[in-house]
């Protein structure tokens, strides 16, 4: 399965509190709370002016570290992402992404893809393609389990779809 | 030949029924569900969401406990705990009440937690029921809710730092002095994700309360669980407490560690953890003038019997000082009652103490108890976050030795001198 869309890149340690600020925790509506997304991060605000659907995250190590709050992975999916490309992601936040369908991929030189990229991720095989710069990268992908979990659109629309 | 495991590696192979190891993933059968008044609320909203009136997965493998805001303290708190006794009626699962006590406890007092069992809730100290062998993990509601219709959730297998505690404990010494000269060396992010195992002589000769401490404070390392190789003081709990038969749970030779930690522990002196960090952590001499103006001895890792006991044994005709205030709250009923049995209530109410019914109590903001801006207090849990026990106030944490010498003089006090 591919997923392609235009890259916009964040740095290293994008905290949870940066993805989403812990001020709108009350909120409960989807379309709401995704227009927080990215928000407390530096650059958050031309991100939720300017960015439009499928479009692809790129960020350093450690995305989504601190509080395990699933607002984040929401926010982000509701604001039109398709896929998030980090160097390495928090635990949490990669459990929270498979249970609430946010696909993600890890790879090891992130930098190498710039803002605005023409970017596309065969989540499967992990290969990513980079039609801007005509590069291809080897990416991660998640394991088998955490794949069909996500592709099923989290845990409770594949618990549905199992029983 | 079959690879050595660790003691994790152990439980998840037999509850995901193959062979894993650190860094698999896999899906886990599991035997107990648990949600609490707090958490529990948005665990059903999103059950019901997600699955409507559908049956939950066994009705006796789902518990709901109340253990956090008992008795509702608003109408909010009491329209949450009225959604929880009707979805626990609609369901026949089972409910723990608003008179029971802080729900780990009770489901270890109720014979519903066994070595190798593996327990969900919405607690964040659920692994505390390591203390039992057993791995417990407090999730997210979609993760409770989806385990709830399923019966089974998905897992990493942890890497596990063995921790060996090496010498005797010294007499006034107890395992809340342990488990904060271990965070003072691990620090707060020091095993995150990571599973724990302790061994060495000290935790063989541990018994079954201090365990409970031990365990319940992996959570301030950022640790998945805690798991203690067992004594017999696990089996006579069980054995009490009607758990049925049961496998011993013990590490295999050859596992492999990511890392193993010795400590020893015989040369140990009293300590606390001063605000804001749990792992922030001095010697109790070098602390002892700053000024106390309340006390408290509970919560889930220190509101054992044998805690309270700790405390009176200090307490016993004295009183504390006019300046502090000091409430003390039994983990559970069968504590509580234990405790009156024994003429702990007499010694405490002698001493000038509030009594308050069984929980979690000054764990959070949400009990009775909260302090005023400056105010400081001594307490016997697990976390000093700034903030979490009213504005501007400053939360030290020790075992209950400490905290009952403190309430007797107005100020931090080594219990030695008590």
């Amino acid at each position: 399965m591919k997923i392609r869309g235009r890259g916009w890149c964040f740095g290293d340690d994008i905290d949870t509190d940066q993805i989403y600020p812990g001020k709108y925790l009350p909120l409960t509506d989807k379309t709401e709370m995704a227009k927080h997304a990215m928000e407390g991060a530096e650059g958050g605000m031309d991100f939720i002016k300017g960015v439009k659907p499928h479009a692809v995250i790129i960020a350093g190590k450690n995305f989504g570290c601190g509080s395990s709050r699933e607002h984040a992975t929401v926010a982000i999916k509701g604001i039109g992402i398709d896929i998030v490309i980090a160097r390495s992601f928090a635990r949490i936040f990669r459990r929270n992404a498979v249970n609430t369908g946010l696909a993600i991929i890890e790879m090891d030189e992130p930098t190498r893809i710039k803002n605005n990229d023409d970017i596309e991720v065969d989540i499967i095989t992990g290969k990513i393609t980079n039609y801007s710069r005509n590069e291809v990268y080897n990416g991660h992908p998640v394991s088998p389990l955490e794949m069909d979990i996500m592709q099923a659109g989290g845990l409770l629309e594949y618990l549905k779809k199992m029983c | 030949m079959k690879r050595d495991q660790t003691m994790i590696e152990k439980i998840f192979s037999r509850a995901s029924g193959k062979d894993v190891f650190a860094g698999d993933y896999a899906w886990l059968k599991l035997n107990l569900v648990a949600m609490r008044d707090f958490g529990g609320p948005n665990v059903v909203q999103e059950y019901r969401l997600a699955f409507g009136d559908r049956k939950i997965f066994n009705k006796d493998q789902v518990a709901v406990t109340f253990d956090l805001h008992i008795p509702p303290r608003d109408e909010k708190v009491a329209v949450n705990q009225q959604l929880l006794r009707q979805f626990a009626k609609d369901q026949g699962a089972k409910l723990f009440d608003v008179n029971t006590g802080i729900g780990q406890h009770i489901l270890m007092e109720s014979g519903m937690v066994k070595p190798w069992d593996v327990i969900i809730g919405t607690d964040s100290h659920m692994n505390l029921l390591g203390a039992v062998g057993a791995a417990g993990f407090g999730m997210g509601t979609t993760d409770v809710a989806g385990a709830m219709y399923k019966g089974s959730l998905w897992f990493r297998v942890p890497e596990t730092i063995k921790m060996v505690l090496n010498g005797t404990m010294p007499a006034a010494i107890s395992s809340k002095d342990i488990i904060l000269h271990i965070l003072s060396v691990v620090r707060t992010d020091g095993a995150l994700h990571k599973a724990i195992e302790f061994t060495g002589e000290a935790v063989l000769k541990m018994p079954f309360h201090d365990r409970i401490t031990i365990a319940s404070m992996v959570t301030e390392m950022s640790g998945e669980i805690g798991l203690l190789e067992p004594n017999d003081s696990v089996k006579d709990f069980l054995d009490k407490h009607k758990a049925g038969p049961f496998d011993t749970l013990t590490a295999d030779n050859d596992g492999i560690y990511e890392s193993i930690m010795e400590f020893d522990i015989s040369k140990l002196a009293p300590l606390i953890s001063c605000p804001h960090s749990p792992d922030n952590v001095e010697r109790v001499t070098d602390m002892k003038d700053v000024k106390v103006d309340q006390v408290f001895i509970g919560s889930c890792t220190n509101g054992r019997y044998e805690d309270l006991a700790s405390a009176a044994g200090i307490l016993k005709g004295k009183k504390i000082s006019n300046t502090v205030r000091m409430i003390i709250v039994p983990a559970t009923m069968e504590v509580a009652m234990q405790a009156s049995n024994a003429g702990l209530f007499d010694i405490f109410m002698n001493a000038g103490v509030v009594i308050t019914n069984p929980g979690c109590a000054l764990c959070t903001t949400g009990h009775p108890g909260i302090l005023a801006p400056g105010e400081t207090m001594i307490s016997t849990s697990n976390r000093n976050f700034h903030g979490k026990l009213g504005k501007g106030a400053s939360v030290y944490l020790a075992s209950p030795a400490t905290a009952a010498a403190s309430a007797i003089t107005g100020y931090i006090t080594d219990p030695r001198e008590a």
